[in-house]
């Protein structure tokens, strides 16, 4: 497939890489693994003026942990690197779990963190090749103005597909975002737009500079489960990431987080869990949460495989999963 | 948009002149002649443009070439030493696990990244390392059975 044409620039710091991100306005973007990006390109549905490469920034694809700050996560660290290292594995292994699940183990190798947080929503309509793509009206996500998804729609409805983000959301990871100015650091949870034609919150010449996940305490356990046609290759049909703490090895719930992926234009933040706090967690409990998660998932018919309504069905099943298999952790009395 | 970049590839350092929107597949097989890494997708699902950069398995057909200047790149011409088959391709054709041939040349590659890093692989961790590597012959089964035998050290030759 052939590529449009563009300047390759190769920044040596992120002050750098910021301003001319900015300088250019949205003609020109970084580029980090480029699994996300080089499909785009291939399809011409992104025609940049030039690219900024992240890789040569020093210390972007570093990772520090420590008991007392927790983990601090440059933005080109690889996915097969948080999959197989191994304090990521016994202290945050629903990270390690997000990662190998993403994609192939190739595109593992390539995709990085920091660029599977800002990967672009997904719609049929909008992810095709240049000629299938003349057989419907440009879309909002292509600069039109019609919904092939949600009909009548005014605004884009392509879902976001990301296996990491929700992994990071309940663990209550934050994010370090960078421009030439300097940088300032916000909760992952608001880093997503809600809107599928720009999902992110980021403005030219804004990157992610780095992502900070919190100590876990004792007794925490999280789990992810990705429902999908193939054991490999394909996005999330439906994601489901859950932690949970308990105050000691009896089971009442000190904390708990859940957040789906795949059924929503943002990786969605299922609040109703907060009630659960100070509870004992008992089977009514956490049918209760599975329904609060199963009425706000709105997967739509925008993805090839399986059918909204038994992605929607399953929102229940996993979440259960999930639980049982967070709890199992916890109750460890550790992480791993 | 041109760009002279040195590419170290089996070994041999190559000097060229690359596009900045060229892939590393096309110029593996278009420039230096390399074709046995294949153009499945060319849409990175497939797996046919397996090749390993600096120890890792990685999808050419997705890989700007300019962006591999400095790293080492092992293509499946590089398998062979000296003349001899890999231990890998020897068990291919010992299990007759190759039927049309298109998806070989990846998953070798994608076998020879997970023994390099663990000699001693169960079947599932087998098949979580070949998961990218689609066979639209369907057989991983035979796929499957040669790379363990190489691992239970049942086929001559070094592994690395």
């Amino acid at each position: 497939m052939k590529l449009p044409q563009f300047e390759y620039l190769e920044p040596k710091s992120i002050g750098k890489a910021c301003q001319v991100l900015k300088e250019q306005g949205g003609k020109a973007l970084a580029i980090a693994g480029g699994t996300d990006l080089l499909m785009a390109l291939k399809n011409w549905l992104k025609t940049p003026e030039m690219l900024v490469d992240l890789k040569g920034i020093p210390r972007l694809n570093q990772m520090i942990y420590s008991n007392k700050n927790g983990l601090e996560i440059g933005p080109l660290v690889s996915l097969r690197h948080l999959a197989n290292n191994t304090i990521i594995r016994n202290k945050y292994p629903i990270l390690s779990q997000a990662a190998s699940e993403v994609g192939t183990p190739q595109l593992q190798s390539m995709g990085t963190i920091g660029g599977n947080l800002c990967q672009d929503n997904l719609c049929v309509y909008y992810n095709r090749s240049p000629m299938s793509r003349q057989m419907f009206d440009p879309c909002h996500k292509l600069g039109g103005n019609v919904c092939h998804a949600v009909k009548g729609s005014k605004t884009c409805w392509a879902t976001f597909c990301g296996d990491m983000a929700p992994a990071l959301l309940v663990l209550r990871a934050k994010v370090k975002i960078r421009d030439s100015n300097g940088e300032s650091i916000i909760p992952l949870s608001e880093f997503y737009s809600g809107d599928g034609k720009k999902p992110n919150i980021l403005k030219p010449g804004e990157i992610i500079s780095e992502i900070r996940v919190p100590p876990l305490p004792s007794y925490s356990g999280g789990s992810y489960f990705k429902l999908r046609l193939r054991k490999a290759i394909d996005y999330p049909l439906l994601g489901v990431a859950l932690n949970l703490t308990m105050e000691n090895k009896e089971g009442i719930c000190k904390d708990v987080a859940l957040a789906l992926t795949g059924v929503e234009r943002a990786p969605l933040w299922i609040k109703e869990v907060d009630r659960l706090k100070g509870k004992k967690l008992v089977e009514e409990i956490i049918e209760e949460l599975a329904e609060a998660a199963h009425k706000q998932a709105h997967p739509l018919n925008n993805i090839c495989e399986l059918t909204p309504a038994y992605r929607k069905d399953m929102v229940k099943v996993y979440v259960e999963r999930a639980f049982h298999q967070a709890l199992k952790v916890a109750k460890r009395g550790g992480q791993a | 948009m041109k760009r002279n970049i040195t590419l170290n590839i089996n070994g041999e350092f190559y000097e060229l002149v690359v596009k900045t929107n060229q892939t590393l597949l096309d110029v593996l097989r278009e420039q230096l002649g390399l074709v046995g890494t294949k153009k499945g997708c060319d849409s990175g699902t497939c797996g046919a443009c397996t090749v390993i950069i600096d120890g890792e398995p990685f999808l050419s057909c997705m890989t700007l070439a300019i962006r591999c200047k400095n790293r080492i790149i092992t293509t499946i011409e590089g398998l062979v030493k000296n003349g001899q088959l890999h231990p890998l391709q020897k068990s291919a054709m010992e299990h007759e696990a190759v039927q049309c041939g298109f998806c070989t040349p990846g998953w070798l590659l994608s076998a020879k990244v997970l023994l390099d890093n663990n000699p001693n692989p169960t079947r599932e961790e087998v098949r979580t390392a070949i998961a990218g590597n689609l066979c639209r012959c369907t057989g991983y089964q035979k796929i499957e059975e040669s790379i363990l035998a190489v691992a239970e050290g049942k086929v001559k030759g070094k592994i690395n």
